[in-house]
Protein backbone atom coordinates (compact mmCIF):
# COMPACT_ATOMS: atom_id res chain seq x y z
CA UNK A 1 0.00 0.00 0.00
CA UNK A 2 2.48 2.63 0.80
CA UNK A 3 4.52 0.99 -1.77
CA UNK A 4 2.22 1.05 -4.15
CA UNK A 5 2.48 4.96 -3.28
CA UNK A 6 6.00 5.33 -3.72
CA UNK A 7 6.27 2.97 -6.48
CA UNK A 8 4.05 5.38 -8.60
CA UNK A 9 5.52 8.44 -7.76
CA UNK A 10 9.00 6.91 -8.47
CA UNK A 11 7.53 6.04 -11.90
CA UNK A 12 6.66 9.34 -12.45
CA UNK A 13 9.76 10.66 -11.36
CA UNK A 14 11.09 8.09 -13.86
CA UNK A 15 9.01 8.94 -16.79
CA UNK A 16 9.67 12.55 -16.41
CA UNK A 17 13.46 11.81 -15.70
CA UNK A 18 13.92 10.01 -19.55
CA UNK A 19 12.01 12.90 -20.98
CA UNK A 20 14.43 15.77 -19.61
CA UNK A 21 17.06 13.11 -20.21
CA UNK A 22 18.09 14.76 -23.81
CA UNK A 23 17.97 18.36 -22.22
CA UNK A 24 20.18 17.21 -19.56
CA UNK A 25 22.81 15.70 -21.43
CA UNK A 26 24.61 19.43 -21.07
CA UNK A 27 23.74 19.76 -17.59
CA UNK A 28 26.85 17.08 -16.71
CA UNK A 29 27.83 19.24 -13.41
CA UNK A 30 27.18 19.09 -10.11
CA UNK A 31 25.84 22.68 -9.48
CA UNK A 32 23.52 22.62 -12.49
CA UNK A 33 22.32 19.25 -12.13
CA UNK A 34 21.37 21.35 -8.39
CA UNK A 35 20.07 24.14 -10.87
CA UNK A 36 17.38 22.21 -12.89
CA UNK A 37 15.58 21.09 -8.79
CA UNK A 38 15.76 25.16 -8.34
CA UNK A 39 14.10 25.87 -11.57
CA UNK A 40 11.63 23.30 -11.25
CA UNK A 41 10.98 24.18 -7.75
CA UNK A 42 10.31 27.49 -9.61
CA UNK A 43 7.50 26.36 -11.79
CA UNK A 44 9.91 25.49 -14.50
CA UNK A 45 10.82 29.56 -15.04
CA UNK A 46 7.55 28.56 -17.92
CA UNK A 47 6.58 32.29 -18.17
CA UNK A 48 9.94 32.86 -19.74
CA UNK A 49 8.56 30.00 -22.19
CA UNK A 50 6.56 30.96 -25.32
CA UNK A 51 4.75 27.89 -25.73
CA UNK A 52 1.78 29.12 -28.23
CA UNK A 53 4.33 31.52 -29.90
CA UNK A 54 5.93 29.00 -30.76
CA UNK A 55 9.30 30.12 -28.80
CA UNK A 56 11.88 28.22 -27.92
CA UNK A 57 11.68 27.05 -24.26
CA UNK A 58 13.17 29.62 -21.90
CA UNK A 59 13.50 31.85 -24.92
CA UNK A 60 11.22 34.48 -23.58
CA UNK A 61 8.19 36.67 -25.49
CA UNK A 62 5.47 35.30 -23.88
CA UNK A 63 3.16 37.93 -23.27
CA UNK A 64 1.54 38.38 -19.48
CA UNK A 65 -1.66 40.18 -19.68
CA UNK A 66 -1.21 41.80 -16.32
CA UNK A 67 -4.21 45.11 -15.51
CA UNK A 68 -1.50 47.56 -16.14
CA UNK A 69 -0.72 46.14 -19.69
CA UNK A 70 0.95 43.65 -21.39
CA UNK A 71 4.24 42.50 -20.75
CA UNK A 72 6.80 40.27 -22.95
CA UNK A 73 9.35 37.79 -20.65
CA UNK A 74 12.67 37.76 -21.70
CA UNK A 75 14.88 35.43 -22.89
CA UNK A 76 16.90 34.05 -20.42
CA UNK A 77 18.86 31.30 -22.38
CA UNK A 78 22.73 31.93 -22.15
CA UNK A 79 22.68 33.21 -25.94
CA UNK A 80 25.39 36.39 -25.68
CA UNK A 81 23.55 38.84 -28.11
CA UNK A 82 19.72 38.40 -27.60
CA UNK A 83 19.64 36.48 -23.93
CA UNK A 84 21.72 36.12 -20.67
CA UNK A 85 24.77 34.52 -21.83
CA UNK A 86 26.78 37.57 -21.04
CA UNK A 87 25.97 37.93 -17.16
CA UNK A 88 28.41 37.38 -14.57
CA UNK A 89 27.10 35.60 -11.64
CA UNK A 90 26.97 38.88 -9.76
CA UNK A 91 24.66 40.75 -11.98
CA UNK A 92 22.24 37.56 -12.01
CA UNK A 93 22.15 37.61 -8.49
CA UNK A 94 21.24 40.78 -8.24
CA UNK A 95 18.54 40.47 -11.16
CA UNK A 96 16.98 37.88 -9.27
CA UNK A 97 17.02 39.55 -5.86
CA UNK A 98 16.98 42.76 -5.90
CA UNK A 99 15.43 43.20 -9.56
CA UNK A 100 17.79 45.20 -11.40
CA UNK A 101 19.39 44.54 -14.87
CA UNK A 102 23.33 44.48 -15.52
CA UNK A 103 22.98 48.22 -17.49
CA UNK A 104 21.00 49.44 -14.05
CA UNK A 105 17.71 49.83 -14.62
CA UNK A 106 14.63 48.68 -12.47
CA UNK A 107 12.69 45.53 -13.78
CA UNK A 108 8.63 45.64 -13.88
CA UNK A 109 7.52 43.56 -11.15
CA UNK A 110 5.87 41.22 -13.30
CA UNK A 111 9.19 39.59 -12.93
CA UNK A 112 8.52 38.46 -9.33
CA UNK A 113 11.78 39.44 -7.81
CA UNK A 114 10.09 40.78 -4.85
CA UNK A 115 9.60 37.04 -4.26
CA UNK A 116 13.30 35.60 -5.38
CA UNK A 117 14.72 38.02 -3.19
CA UNK A 118 14.13 35.52 -0.27
CA UNK A 119 16.12 33.03 -2.31
CA UNK A 120 19.81 31.91 -0.57
CA UNK A 121 22.91 32.36 -2.57
CA UNK A 122 23.24 28.80 -3.74
CA UNK A 123 20.23 28.48 -4.88
CA UNK A 124 20.45 31.55 -6.84
CA UNK A 125 23.87 30.68 -8.53
CA UNK A 126 23.02 26.84 -9.44
CA UNK A 127 19.47 28.13 -11.05
CA UNK A 128 22.47 30.07 -13.59
CA UNK A 129 24.76 27.05 -13.97
CA UNK A 130 21.92 25.60 -15.00
CA UNK A 131 20.93 28.14 -17.25
CA UNK A 132 23.96 28.33 -18.97
CA UNK A 133 23.95 24.84 -19.29
CA UNK A 134 21.14 24.87 -21.78
CA UNK A 135 21.92 25.15 -25.46
CA UNK A 136 21.20 29.51 -26.54
CA UNK A 137 18.62 30.21 -28.54
CA UNK A 138 18.70 33.67 -30.53
CA UNK A 139 15.58 35.59 -29.87
CA UNK A 140 15.10 38.98 -29.50
CA UNK A 141 13.47 40.61 -26.40
CA UNK A 142 10.25 42.33 -27.58
CA UNK A 143 9.49 46.22 -25.61
CA UNK A 144 6.39 45.51 -23.27
CA UNK A 145 3.10 46.95 -24.28
CA UNK A 146 2.08 48.85 -21.34
CA UNK A 147 -0.55 51.77 -20.44
CA UNK A 148 1.26 55.15 -19.42
CA UNK A 149 2.39 55.70 -16.67
CA UNK A 150 3.18 52.10 -16.32
CA UNK A 151 5.03 51.70 -20.14
CA UNK A 152 7.96 54.23 -18.38
CA UNK A 153 11.29 52.74 -17.46
CA UNK A 154 11.06 55.26 -14.39
CA UNK A 155 7.98 54.08 -13.52
CA UNK A 156 9.63 50.68 -12.52
CA UNK A 157 12.05 52.68 -10.44
CA UNK A 158 9.60 54.21 -8.79
CA UNK A 159 7.68 50.97 -7.82
CA UNK A 160 10.86 49.22 -6.84
CA UNK A 161 11.66 52.20 -4.46
CA UNK A 162 8.71 52.43 -2.98
CA UNK A 163 7.53 48.92 -2.55
CA UNK A 164 10.84 46.28 -2.27
CA UNK A 165 13.27 45.57 0.49
CA UNK A 166 15.37 42.74 -0.20
CA UNK A 167 14.75 40.41 2.06
CA UNK A 168 16.32 37.02 2.49
CA UNK A 169 14.15 34.14 3.98
CA UNK A 170 14.79 33.82 7.58
CA UNK A 171 13.43 30.36 9.03
CA UNK A 172 11.64 30.71 12.07
CA UNK A 173 13.56 28.94 14.75
CA UNK A 174 10.27 28.42 16.90
CA UNK A 175 8.84 25.98 13.47
CA UNK A 176 10.04 22.66 12.32
CA UNK A 177 12.47 22.16 9.64
CA UNK A 178 9.70 20.78 7.45
CA UNK A 179 7.61 24.16 7.75
CA UNK A 180 10.54 26.35 6.99
CA UNK A 181 11.49 24.50 4.09
CA UNK A 182 7.54 24.71 2.93
CA UNK A 183 7.53 28.47 3.57
CA UNK A 184 11.01 29.09 1.77
CA UNK A 185 9.65 27.28 -1.02
CA UNK A 186 6.20 28.87 -1.54
CA UNK A 187 7.65 32.67 -0.39
CA UNK A 188 10.32 32.52 -2.38
CA UNK A 189 11.28 29.59 -5.04
CA UNK A 190 8.33 28.91 -5.86
CA UNK A 191 6.63 32.23 -6.11
CA UNK A 192 3.23 31.25 -5.16
CA UNK A 193 1.87 34.47 -3.43
CA UNK A 194 2.81 36.55 -7.37
CA UNK A 195 -0.24 35.21 -8.77
CA UNK A 196 -2.31 33.63 -5.53
CA UNK A 197 -2.21 36.56 -3.15
CA UNK A 198 -4.00 39.79 -4.04
CA UNK A 199 -2.38 42.97 -4.96
CA UNK A 200 -3.31 46.34 -3.74
CA UNK A 201 -3.96 49.45 -6.52
CA UNK A 202 -0.24 49.88 -7.35
CA UNK A 203 0.28 46.24 -7.76
CA UNK A 204 2.53 45.06 -4.66
CA UNK A 205 1.41 42.31 -3.30
CA UNK A 206 -1.56 42.53 -0.56
CA UNK A 207 0.29 40.96 2.66
CA UNK A 208 -2.36 41.32 5.28
CA UNK A 209 -4.13 38.59 2.35
CA UNK A 210 -1.29 36.15 2.24
CA UNK A 211 -2.02 33.54 -0.49
CA UNK A 212 -5.76 34.29 -0.37
CA UNK A 213 -6.60 34.50 -3.71
CA UNK A 214 -6.53 36.93 -6.60
CA UNK A 215 -8.42 37.66 -9.39
CA UNK A 216 -5.84 39.22 -11.38
CA UNK A 217 -3.46 36.16 -11.86
CA UNK A 218 -1.26 36.81 -15.31
CA UNK A 219 -2.51 36.36 -18.23
CA UNK A 220 -6.15 37.50 -17.34
CA UNK A 221 -6.77 34.11 -15.21
CA UNK A 222 -8.15 34.09 -11.51
CA UNK A 223 -5.38 32.35 -9.14
CA UNK A 224 -7.78 30.55 -6.60
CA UNK A 225 -7.57 31.13 -2.48
CA UNK A 226 -4.65 28.78 -0.99
CA UNK A 227 -5.42 29.30 2.51
CA UNK A 228 -7.31 26.54 4.95
CA UNK A 229 -10.33 28.80 4.61
CA UNK A 230 -12.87 26.19 4.03
CA UNK A 231 -15.65 27.90 2.08
CA UNK A 232 -13.53 29.97 -0.15
CA UNK A 233 -9.82 28.55 0.08
CA UNK A 234 -8.71 24.75 0.38
CA UNK A 235 -9.87 23.89 3.57
CA UNK A 236 -10.77 21.05 2.58
CA UNK A 237 -7.90 19.51 0.87
CA UNK A 238 -5.49 17.12 2.73
CA UNK A 239 -2.33 17.16 3.07
CA UNK A 240 -1.63 14.28 0.72
CA UNK A 241 -4.18 16.40 -1.62
CA UNK A 242 -2.13 18.98 -1.78
CA UNK A 243 0.98 16.70 -2.81
CA UNK A 244 -0.89 15.52 -5.37
CA UNK A 245 -1.86 17.98 -7.16
CA UNK A 246 1.15 19.54 -7.12
CA UNK A 247 3.12 16.39 -9.00
CA UNK A 248 0.00 15.26 -10.96
CA UNK A 249 -2.11 18.24 -11.52
CA UNK A 250 -5.25 16.20 -10.73
CA UNK A 251 -7.51 17.81 -8.09
CA UNK A 252 -9.08 16.31 -5.14
CA UNK A 253 -12.58 15.83 -6.80
CA UNK A 254 -10.57 13.91 -10.08
CA UNK A 255 -11.40 17.14 -12.05
CA UNK A 256 -7.72 18.49 -13.77
CA UNK A 257 -6.37 22.11 -13.87
CA UNK A 258 -5.66 23.96 -16.57
CA UNK A 259 -3.72 27.47 -17.76
CA UNK A 260 -0.67 28.32 -16.62
CA UNK A 261 -0.98 25.88 -13.33
CA UNK A 262 -1.13 23.26 -15.43
CA UNK A 263 2.49 24.68 -17.34
CA UNK A 264 3.87 24.78 -14.03
CA UNK A 265 3.58 21.63 -12.50
CA UNK A 266 4.20 19.97 -15.58
CA UNK A 267 7.70 22.06 -16.33
CA UNK A 268 8.56 22.16 -12.62
CA UNK A 269 6.57 21.88 -9.59
CA UNK A 270 5.78 18.21 -10.39
CA UNK A 271 9.45 17.10 -10.58
CA UNK A 272 9.97 18.27 -6.61
CA UNK A 273 10.72 15.44 -4.41
CA UNK A 274 8.48 13.90 -2.30
CA UNK A 275 9.66 15.94 0.98
CA UNK A 276 9.34 19.56 -0.81
CA UNK A 277 5.88 18.46 -1.68
CA UNK A 278 4.79 17.42 1.77
CA UNK A 279 6.57 20.50 3.36
CA UNK A 280 4.36 22.73 0.86
CA UNK A 281 1.42 20.88 2.26
CA UNK A 282 2.61 21.70 6.15
CA UNK A 283 3.26 25.59 5.29
CA UNK A 284 0.15 25.75 3.45
CA UNK A 285 -1.91 23.82 6.43
CA UNK A 286 -0.70 26.19 8.74
CA UNK A 287 -1.57 29.34 7.21
CA UNK A 288 -4.20 31.56 9.01
CA UNK A 289 -7.54 30.67 6.99
CA UNK A 290 -8.39 34.10 5.31
CA UNK A 291 -12.33 34.23 3.81
CA UNK A 292 -11.72 35.57 0.14
CA UNK A 293 -13.66 34.55 -2.37
CA UNK A 294 -11.39 35.20 -5.79
CA UNK A 295 -14.14 34.21 -8.26
CA UNK A 296 -16.63 36.16 -7.13
CA UNK A 297 -14.52 39.15 -6.56
CA UNK A 298 -13.30 38.66 -10.87
CA UNK A 299 -17.24 38.48 -11.39
CA UNK A 300 -17.36 41.55 -9.41
CA UNK A 301 -14.67 43.26 -12.04
CA UNK A 302 -16.31 42.13 -14.93
CA UNK A 303 -19.87 43.39 -14.22
CA UNK A 304 -18.06 46.78 -13.94
CA UNK A 305 -16.17 45.92 -16.64
CA UNK A 306 -15.23 45.08 -20.12
CA UNK A 307 -17.76 42.37 -21.38
CA UNK A 308 -16.87 43.06 -24.79
CA UNK A 309 -13.37 42.05 -24.38
CA UNK A 310 -14.58 38.47 -23.57
CA UNK B 1 -75.63 38.34 -44.69
CA UNK B 2 -74.29 35.01 -46.23
CA UNK B 3 -71.42 36.10 -47.04
CA UNK B 4 -70.43 37.90 -43.84
CA UNK B 5 -71.57 34.21 -41.83
CA UNK B 6 -69.12 32.94 -44.00
CA UNK B 7 -66.20 35.35 -43.13
CA UNK B 8 -67.10 35.03 -39.51
CA UNK B 9 -67.03 31.14 -39.66
CA UNK B 10 -63.69 31.70 -41.15
CA UNK B 11 -62.30 34.06 -39.24
CA UNK B 12 -63.12 32.12 -36.37
CA UNK B 13 -61.66 28.93 -37.67
CA UNK B 14 -58.51 30.64 -38.35
CA UNK B 15 -58.19 32.47 -35.03
CA UNK B 16 -58.54 29.41 -33.49
CA UNK B 17 -56.36 27.40 -35.86
CA UNK B 18 -53.58 30.22 -35.01
CA UNK B 19 -54.50 29.46 -31.50
CA UNK B 20 -54.12 25.89 -32.04
CA UNK B 21 -50.55 26.18 -33.76
CA UNK B 22 -49.61 28.54 -30.87
CA UNK B 23 -50.04 26.46 -28.37
CA UNK B 24 -48.43 23.42 -30.06
CA UNK B 25 -45.04 25.73 -30.74
CA UNK B 26 -45.11 27.05 -27.24
CA UNK B 27 -45.40 23.20 -26.23
CA UNK B 28 -42.77 22.03 -28.40
CA UNK B 29 -40.64 25.45 -28.16
CA UNK B 30 -41.03 24.10 -23.76
CA UNK B 31 -40.30 20.14 -25.29
CA UNK B 32 -36.59 21.60 -26.70
CA UNK B 33 -36.07 23.41 -24.10
CA UNK B 34 -36.49 20.57 -21.38
CA UNK B 35 -34.52 18.97 -23.26
CA UNK B 36 -31.66 21.49 -24.24
CA UNK B 37 -31.51 21.25 -20.02
CA UNK B 38 -31.70 17.87 -19.83
CA UNK B 39 -28.72 16.91 -22.07
CA UNK B 40 -26.82 19.95 -20.02
CA UNK B 41 -27.30 17.96 -16.95
CA UNK B 42 -26.61 14.56 -18.27
CA UNK B 43 -23.36 15.98 -19.41
CA UNK B 44 -22.32 17.40 -15.87
CA UNK B 45 -23.24 13.89 -14.01
CA UNK B 46 -21.23 12.27 -17.06
CA UNK B 47 -18.37 14.33 -15.82
CA UNK B 48 -18.96 13.70 -12.87
CA UNK B 49 -18.86 10.03 -12.96
CA UNK B 50 -15.45 10.56 -15.00
CA UNK B 51 -13.72 12.35 -12.40
CA UNK B 52 -14.99 10.14 -9.56
CA UNK B 53 -13.48 7.25 -11.31
CA UNK B 54 -10.64 9.97 -11.49
CA UNK B 55 -10.59 10.45 -7.56
CA UNK B 56 -11.13 6.80 -6.93
CA UNK B 57 -7.91 5.62 -8.22
CA UNK B 58 -6.15 8.83 -7.43
CA UNK B 59 -7.07 8.53 -3.64
CA UNK B 60 -6.05 4.33 -3.26
CA UNK B 61 -2.58 5.31 -5.06
CA UNK B 62 -2.19 8.26 -3.54
CA UNK B 63 -3.22 7.39 -0.17
CA UNK B 64 -1.42 3.90 -0.45
CA UNK B 65 -4.76 2.42 0.10
CA UNK B 66 -5.08 -1.95 0.18
CA UNK B 67 -7.79 -1.55 -2.21
CA UNK B 68 -6.00 -2.05 -5.43
CA UNK B 69 -8.13 -4.75 -6.53
CA UNK B 70 -10.24 -2.24 -7.05
CA UNK B 71 -8.34 0.07 -9.40
CA UNK B 72 -9.53 -2.40 -12.90
CA UNK B 73 -13.20 -1.89 -11.99
CA UNK B 74 -12.87 2.07 -11.39
CA UNK B 75 -10.62 1.86 -14.41
CA UNK B 76 -12.88 -0.06 -16.20
CA UNK B 77 -15.75 1.94 -15.04
CA UNK B 78 -13.94 5.31 -16.50
CA UNK B 79 -13.14 3.65 -19.85
CA UNK B 80 -16.76 2.59 -20.15
CA UNK B 81 -17.87 6.58 -19.43
CA UNK B 82 -15.47 7.79 -21.73
CA UNK B 83 -17.13 6.28 -24.37
CA UNK B 84 -20.37 8.54 -23.62
CA UNK B 85 -18.86 11.52 -23.96
CA UNK B 86 -19.29 12.34 -27.83
CA UNK B 87 -22.87 10.85 -27.41
CA UNK B 88 -23.33 13.33 -24.36
CA UNK B 89 -22.44 16.50 -26.89
CA UNK B 90 -24.46 15.28 -29.76
CA UNK B 91 -27.14 17.49 -29.18
CA UNK B 92 -25.38 21.39 -29.39
CA UNK B 93 -26.64 23.52 -26.47
CA UNK B 94 -24.75 26.23 -25.56
CA UNK B 95 -27.07 28.62 -23.39
CA UNK B 96 -27.95 27.85 -19.95
CA UNK B 97 -26.09 26.59 -16.99
CA UNK B 98 -23.33 25.06 -18.61
CA UNK B 99 -19.22 25.72 -19.37
CA UNK B 100 -19.27 23.69 -22.75
CA UNK B 101 -17.86 25.86 -25.12
CA UNK B 102 -19.19 26.70 -28.39
CA UNK B 103 -16.17 25.18 -30.41
CA UNK B 104 -16.75 21.85 -29.35
CA UNK B 105 -19.55 21.78 -32.49
CA UNK B 106 -17.99 24.59 -34.40
CA UNK B 107 -14.60 22.25 -34.16
CA UNK B 108 -16.39 19.09 -34.81
CA UNK B 109 -13.46 17.37 -35.52
CA UNK B 110 -10.71 18.33 -33.02
CA UNK B 111 -13.63 17.46 -30.40
CA UNK B 112 -13.74 14.17 -32.04
CA UNK B 113 -10.67 13.98 -31.67
CA UNK B 114 -10.14 14.58 -28.25
CA UNK B 115 -12.90 12.53 -27.11
CA UNK B 116 -11.46 9.39 -29.17
CA UNK B 117 -8.05 10.81 -26.76
CA UNK B 118 -10.00 10.09 -23.97
CA UNK B 119 -11.39 6.78 -24.77
CA UNK B 120 -7.43 5.38 -25.88
CA UNK B 121 -6.09 6.38 -22.89
CA UNK B 122 -8.84 4.87 -20.30
CA UNK B 123 -8.41 1.64 -22.65
CA UNK B 124 -4.46 1.79 -22.31
CA UNK B 125 -5.62 2.32 -17.83
CA UNK B 126 -7.75 -0.63 -17.79
CA UNK B 127 -5.08 -3.25 -19.03
CA UNK B 128 -2.09 -1.22 -16.92
CA UNK B 129 -4.67 -1.76 -13.75
CA UNK B 130 -4.81 -5.53 -15.09
CA UNK B 131 -1.27 -6.04 -14.28
CA UNK B 132 -0.81 -4.00 -10.71
CA UNK B 133 1.79 -2.34 -11.89
CA UNK B 134 1.53 0.74 -9.68
CA UNK B 135 4.65 2.27 -11.31
CA UNK B 136 2.87 1.83 -15.10
CA UNK B 137 -0.73 2.76 -13.60
CA UNK B 138 1.11 6.26 -12.06
CA UNK B 139 2.17 6.90 -15.24
CA UNK B 140 -1.04 6.05 -17.45
CA UNK B 141 -2.94 8.40 -14.90
CA UNK B 142 -0.95 10.97 -15.49
CA UNK B 143 -1.51 10.62 -19.79
CA UNK B 144 -5.35 10.05 -18.87
CA UNK B 145 -5.51 13.19 -16.86
CA UNK B 146 -3.28 15.10 -19.91
CA UNK B 147 -6.49 13.64 -21.96
CA UNK B 148 -8.96 15.07 -19.63
CA UNK B 149 -6.87 18.35 -20.03
CA UNK B 150 -6.51 18.36 -23.96
CA UNK B 151 -10.01 18.74 -24.08
CA UNK B 152 -11.42 21.11 -21.18
CA UNK B 153 -8.50 23.77 -22.72
CA UNK B 154 -10.30 24.61 -25.73
CA UNK B 155 -13.62 22.89 -24.71
CA UNK B 156 -14.85 23.87 -21.34
CA UNK B 157 -14.90 27.38 -20.27
CA UNK B 158 -12.56 28.74 -17.51
CA UNK B 159 -13.26 28.77 -14.39
CA UNK B 160 -13.22 32.59 -14.52
CA UNK B 161 -16.16 32.36 -16.81
CA UNK B 162 -18.04 29.14 -15.37
CA UNK B 163 -21.57 29.53 -15.14
CA UNK B 164 -21.73 28.76 -11.54
CA UNK B 165 -20.27 32.45 -10.78
CA UNK B 166 -22.63 34.13 -13.50
CA UNK B 167 -25.38 32.73 -11.65
CA UNK B 168 -23.97 34.01 -8.36
CA UNK B 169 -24.09 30.99 -5.91
CA UNK B 170 -20.94 29.16 -6.48
CA UNK B 171 -21.29 25.55 -5.77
Amino acid sequence: MKRARSAGIAALTAAIAALLAAASARAGDGAAQRGRAVLEAAGGCTCHSDVKGGGGPLAGGRAMKTPFGVFYSTNITPDPETGIGRWSDSEFVRAMREGLAPDGHAYFPVFPYPSFTGMGDEDVLAMKAYLFSLAPVRRENRPHDAWPPFSWRIAASAWRWMFFEPRRFAPDPARTPEWNRGAYLVAAVAHCGECHTPRTLPGALDRSRWLAGSKDGPEGELAPNLTPDADTGIGLWTKTDIAWFLQTGQLPDGDDTEGLMKEVIEHGYGHLPESDLQAIAAYLHSLPPVRNDALAEHEHGHEHGDESAE
Amino acid sequence: MHSIRIALTTGIAAALLVTAIGVAGAASAQDAAKADEGAIKYRQSLMESVGGDMASISNIMKYGLPLTGNLVVHAESLAAHAKLVSTAFERKVTAGQTDAEPAIWAKADEFKEKTKALETETAKLVEVAKTSDPAALGVQMKATGKACGGCHDNFRKPKEESFKRKGGGGE
